[in-house]
C-alpha cells in the first residue's frame, strides 16, 4: 500500500503552490474580487502555460494526458489560495463532460482550446426548480437532423460569466442528453451573479438556442461520474482552505494577546484548535478516498464509487462547517471583516457544503445505497 | 402551554399583542419579520411610536418613562414585541446608557439626555471596544486628560454598530493611567459631531456595513458630559453590561424565524415531496424548537426566581446568552439549507433580469444572515467568555 503522492504530483504541487504566493496574496485576490470579471485572465494564462487546464486530457486533444489524481493535486493548491478563476466549471466539469460523452471529433474540437485557455465552458445543469436533482431537467432539446435546438432556464451556472460554450443537460428521447451552446448564440440569454465567496454564477435563458449534441445515448451515467469527479476536486479544495484556515487561526492563537496573554494559553482554546486538527485529519483521509475511488474507476463502471464519493463529501461538508465557524469564533470581531483574510475562506467554505447537493441529500443518498460497510462483515449469526 | 399566566398576565399579553399590531406600522413589521435591512427612519418610526405610549423604555424609573412592572410583564412586553416582529428598541439608548444616566448621573445629566433618549431623538452609539481591548475591555487605551473645564480625548474605538448613524456616543476612557486598569477608566458622553471625531466603516462578510471604526483625536469634551464620578466607569460598564445580557436570548424572534423556515420549507419541492416531509430536514428542525422550548423554559424559571424577590447574580443568565445565540445562529443556518443552491448567490432583492425565474423568499438574506449572525457568539461577552462565567459560578475555582 502506498497513499503518498508520486513524484511527479509533489512537484505539481510546488509548482501550483510557488505560483499562486508569489502572484495571489490576499491583497491581490480582494482587489480581483473588487473588478468586474472577478478573476484574472493573467492568471489563467499562466495556469494554461504550466499545463494546468489541459491537465486530465488525453494528448491527443491537447492535453496533458494525466488524470484526476493530478487535478486533485491542483485544487487543493487553489482551495489554499482561494483562487477565483473557473477551473472547476472549465476543465472539471464542462472538460470532464465533453471529454465523457463527446465523439473523438468533439473532443478534438473542444478540448484543444481548454487546454490553451483560449475556451471556457460552463454545465448548465440545475435549474431553478431542480434543487440538487441533475437526473431529470425541465430544460427541452427539438433534435432535428444534425442539429437541435434547446428551450429553458439554468441556474446557479459556475463560470457561466466566462463561458465560450456552456454543456447544456436536456431532456431527449426519454432521457437526458447533453449539448453544446455556443454562448453568443442566437437565444442564449445569461444573467451572471456573484455567489457569497465571489465565484461568479448565472443564470441562463435558452429559447430555440441552436445547440449541438455531444455524442449519442442517454447522459445520466456520465453527469453522474462528472458530478462524482467535481466532489472530489471540491474535497481537495476544501481540504486546502481548511488547511490555510487552521494555520491561520493557530498562528491568530499565538499572536493575539489579551488579559496580558497570547488567547491561545487558554487550554479551552488549545482544545478545540486540537479538535480542528483532528477534523482536518479526518477530511484529507477522506478527500484522499474519493480521490482514489475516482481513480480507480478507469472505465466508469465502479459499483462503489458513488457511494464512496458520497462518504467522503459528508465528511469534508462537516469538517468544512466546523472549521469555518471555529476559525471566525476564536478571531472574534476581526474574524467577521472582509479585511481579513479567515472570512473569505469561511465563506468558500461554507458554499462548498451545498455546491451540487447538501448534507442531508447526501447522507439520504448514502442510506439508500446500504451505507459502506456490509452487514456480514460482522460474524453474528 | 398556555395556561401559565394569571389572568391579569393574559389580559396584558392580549393587549400588547393588539397594540403592536395596530399601532407599529404593518411594513415595518413585515419587513423585519422576512430579514430585510430596516433603515435609521424605520427604527426611529417604531421606537417613537413605542415611546409615546410608555413602552421603549419600560426597564427606566417610572419617573423617565418607565413602568412600575413585574418581572413577567416585562417578559411579555418583550416576548409579543418579538413575535409581532416588532423592531426592538435601539439597544443602546434603552438598555445601555439610559439605564447608567439614570441609576447614576446628575439630575442635570439625566434632564439633558434622558428624554430624548427614550424618544430616540438622539441616537447613541457603544464606544467601549478597542482594537486592543475585546474581552479584556478593561485594557482600554482611550484616554481623556481633563484640562480645565474639558477632557481632551484621544484613541481609537472600533466595532461600533449602527456608528454611521451615531449622533452620541457613550464611552469608556482611561482618566487615570497608574492605578490597576479597571480603577482608571470613566463613562463619558461625547457628541459625534465634535472637531477630531472620525467615523470609518468597517465591512463585514456579509457583505453589509453595520460597524464602523471611530477615530478620536484631541476631541474636546465639556467637563459636565462625565456620567457620575471620573473613575468609575468599569463598575457603570459592568451594570450596562448586566442589562445588555437580559432579553439577548430572544426568543420570541427565534420563533418567527423558525417559523418563516418552517413555511419556506413547506413550499420546497424535493424529488421526494416537499422538503418540511424529508425526514432529515424536519428532524433536525424539530430538534431546534425542541432546544428553543427549554431554552425558554429556562427563562421562564429565572423569571420566576426574580419574580419571587431574588436579585442575586444569576448564572443562569449566561445559560440564556450562550444557548441563545447559538440557536440564533442554527435557525440561520436551517433557512439557508431551505433554499439549498439558491441561497448562494449574494443578491440584493429577489428581482432578476426579465424572463428570469423569480428568486424565492429569503433568497436575498438567508446566507448574509448566517454570516452576520456569526456575531451573536462573539460580542455581548462571547461565548468562552459566558462559559467561564458559569464555570466560575458552579466550580468557584
Ligand atoms: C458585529 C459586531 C458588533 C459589535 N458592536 C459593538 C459596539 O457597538 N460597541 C462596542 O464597544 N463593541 C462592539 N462589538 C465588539 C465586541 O464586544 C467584541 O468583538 C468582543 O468583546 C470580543 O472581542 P474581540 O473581537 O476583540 O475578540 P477577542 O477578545 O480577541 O477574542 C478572540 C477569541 O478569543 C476568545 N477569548 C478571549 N479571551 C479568552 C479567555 N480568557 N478564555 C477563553 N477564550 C477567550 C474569545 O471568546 C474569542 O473567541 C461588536 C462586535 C461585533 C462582532
Amino acid at each position: 500500500m502506498d497513499l503518498e503522492l508520486t513524484d511527479v504530483q509533489q512537484e505539481l504541487g510546488s509548482t501550483v503552490a510557488r505560483l499562486l504566493k508569489t502572484k495571489y496574496d490576499a491583497g491581490t485576490r480582494e482587489a480581483l474580487l473588487a473588478t468586474d470579471r472577478g478573476w484574472s485572465e493573467e492568471m489563467w494564462n499562466q495556469y494554461a502555460e504550466i499545463g494546468l487546464l489541459g491537465l486530465p486530457f488525453a494528448e491527443e486533444h491537447g492535453g496533458a494526458g494525466m488524470g484526476f489524481a493530478e487535478v486533485a493535486v491542483v485544487m487543493e493548491e487553489f482551495g489554499r489560495a482561494l483562487v477565483l478563476e473557473p477551473y472547476l466549471p472549465t476543465v472539471v466539469l464542462g472538460g470532464g463532460l465533453v471529454d465523457a460523452v463527446g465523439t473523438d471529433e468533439q473532443k478534438s474540437q473542444v478540448l484543444p482550446g481548454v487546454a490553451e485557455g483560449t475556451t471556457f465552458l460552463a454545465f448548465a445543469g440545475q435549474e431553478p426548480n431542480s434543487r440538487y436533482d441533475l437526473t431529470s431537467p425541465a430544460t427541452t432539446a427539438a433534435v432535428s437532423g444534425d442539429g437541435a435546438t434547446l428551450t429553458g432556464e439554468k441556474s446557479g451556472v459556475l463560470g457561466g460569466d466566462a463561458a465560450t460554450q456552456f454543456v447544456v443537460s436536456a431532456a431527449v428521447d426519454g432521457g437526458v442528453g447533453l449539448f453544446l451552446v455556443d454562448a453568443q448564440a442566437e437565444g442564449v440569454t445569461v444573467d451572471v451573479r456573484t455567489q457569497a465567496d465571489g465565484l461568479k454564477t448565472a443564470s441562463v435563458l435558452f429559447e430555440n438556442a441552436p445547440a449541438t449534441r455531444l455524442g449519442t445515448g442517454d447522459a445520466s451515467d456520465a453527469i453522474a461520474r462528472v458530478i462524482d469527479t467535481a466532489n472530489a476536486a471540491l474535497a481537495a479544495e476544501a481540504v486546502g482552505a481548511m488547511s490555510a484556515s487552521l494555520k491561520m487561526t493557530a498562528e491568530y492563537l499565538h499572536t493575539r494577546e489579551q488579559f496580558g496573554a497570547p488567547i491561545g494559553r487558554n487550554q479551552v482554546l488549545q482544545h478545540r484548535a486540537a479538535d480542528m486538527y483532528a477534523t482536518l485529519e479526518g477530511a484529507k483521509s477522506m478527500a484522499l478516498y474519493s480521490k482514489l475511488a475516482i481513480t480507480q474507476d478507469v472505465d466508469g463502471t465502479s459499483k462503489s464509487r458513488h457511494a464512496d464519493v458520497i462518504a467522503a463529501k459528508i465528511i469534508v461538508d462537516d469538517a468544512a462547517e466546523q472549521i469555518s465557524q471555529e476559525s471566525i469564533q476564536m478571531h472574534g470581531g476581526i474574524g467577521m471583516t472582509m479585511e481579513y483574510p479567515i472570512g473569505h475562506y469561511a465563506k468558500r467554505l461554507t458554499v462548498i457544503p451545498r455546491t451540487f447537493d447538501d448534507e442531508d441529500s447526501l447522507v439520504a443518498e448514502l442510506a439508500g445505497l446500504g451505507g459502506l460497510i456490509e452487514p456480514e462483515a460482522a460474524d453474528v449469526s | 402551554m398556555d395556561n401559565l399566566l394569571s389572568k391579569e398576565e393574559l389580559e396584558f399579553a392580549q393587549h400588547m399583542r393588539e397594540f403592536y399590531r395596530t399601532e407599529i406600522p404593518e411594513d415595518i413589521r413585515r419587513r423585519n419579520a422576512i430579514g430585510e435591512e430596516l433603515s435609521k427612519e424605520d427604527m426611529v418610526t417604531s421606537m417613537q411610536i413605542l415611546n409615546k405610549h410608555g413602552y421603549a423604555v419600560p426597564n427606566w424609573p417610572v419617573e423617565w418613562g418607565g413602568q412600575d412592572w413585574t418581572p413577567v410583564q416585562r417578559h411579555i412586553w418583550l416576548e409579543e414585541m418579538q413575535l409581532a416582529s416588532v423592531p426592538a428598541p435601539l439597544a443602546f439608548n434603552a438598555s445601555m446608557v439610559g439605564p447608567v444616566i439614570a441609576t447614576f448621573g446628575s439630575q442635570e445629566i439625566k434632564e439633558r439626555f434622558l428624554p430624548k433618549t427614550a424618544n430616540l431623538d438622539i441616537w447613541w452609539s457603544q464606544g467601549f471596544s478597542e482594537p486592543d481591548a475585546g474581552s479584556d475591555l478593561a485594557s482600554l487605551k482611550t484616554t481623556a486628560v481633563k484640562q480645565g473645564d474639558k477632557y481632551i480625548v484621544n484613541g481609537q474605538k472600533t466595532w461600533t454598530t449602527l456608528g454611521q448613524y451615531g449622533d452620541w456616543i457613550f464611552m469608556l476612557v482611561r482618566t487615570d493611567p497608574n492605578v490597576k486598569k479597571q480603577a482608571g477608566i470613566s463613562f463619558l458622553l461625547i457628541d459625534m459631531r465634535t472637531p477630531g471625531v472620525t467615523v470609518r466603516p468597517i465591512q463585514l462578510i456579509d457583505g453589509g456595513h453595520e460597524v464602523n471604526e471611530v477615530f478620536f483625536e484631541n476631541v474636546e469634551v465639556p467637563v459636565e458630559n462625565l456620567v457620575g464620578e471620573e473613575n468609575k466607569g468599569w463598575t457603570y460598564a459592568k451594570f450596562l453590561l448586566g442589562n445588555e445580557r437580559t432579553g439577548i436570548a430572544r426568543i420570541g424572534a427565534s420563533k418567527v424565524a423558525l417559523a418563516r423556515v418552517k413555511a419556506y420549507a413547506a413550499t420546497t419541492r424535493t424529488p421526494r415531496g416537499t422538503l418540511l416531509q424529508d425526514p432529515l430536514f424536519s428532524a433536525r428542525l424539530t430538534k431546534v424548537e425542541a432546544e428553543l422550548t427549554a431554552l425558554e423554559f429556562t427563562q421562564l424559571r429565572i423569571l420566576s426566581t426574580q419574580a419571587a424577590g431574588s436579585d442575586k447574580p444569576d448564572p443562569r443568565s449566561s445559560v440564556l446568552k450562550l444557548r441563545g445565540s447559538k440557536l440564533q445562529q442554527d435557525i440561520t443556518e436551517l433557512l439557508v439549507d431551505v433554499l439549498g443552491p439558491q441561497a448562494l448567490d449574494f443578491v440584493d432583492s429577489r428581482e432578476v433580469a426579465d424572463g428570469f425565474t423569480t428568486l424565492p423568499p429569503g433568497a436575498s438574506d438567508a446566507l448574509k444572515a448566517y454570516f452576520n449572525y456569526r456575531k451573536v457568539t462573539i460580542y455581548g461577552g462571547s461565548s468562552e467568555v459566558q462559559r467561564s462565567i458559569i464555570s466560575k459560578a458552579l466550580l468557584g475555582l
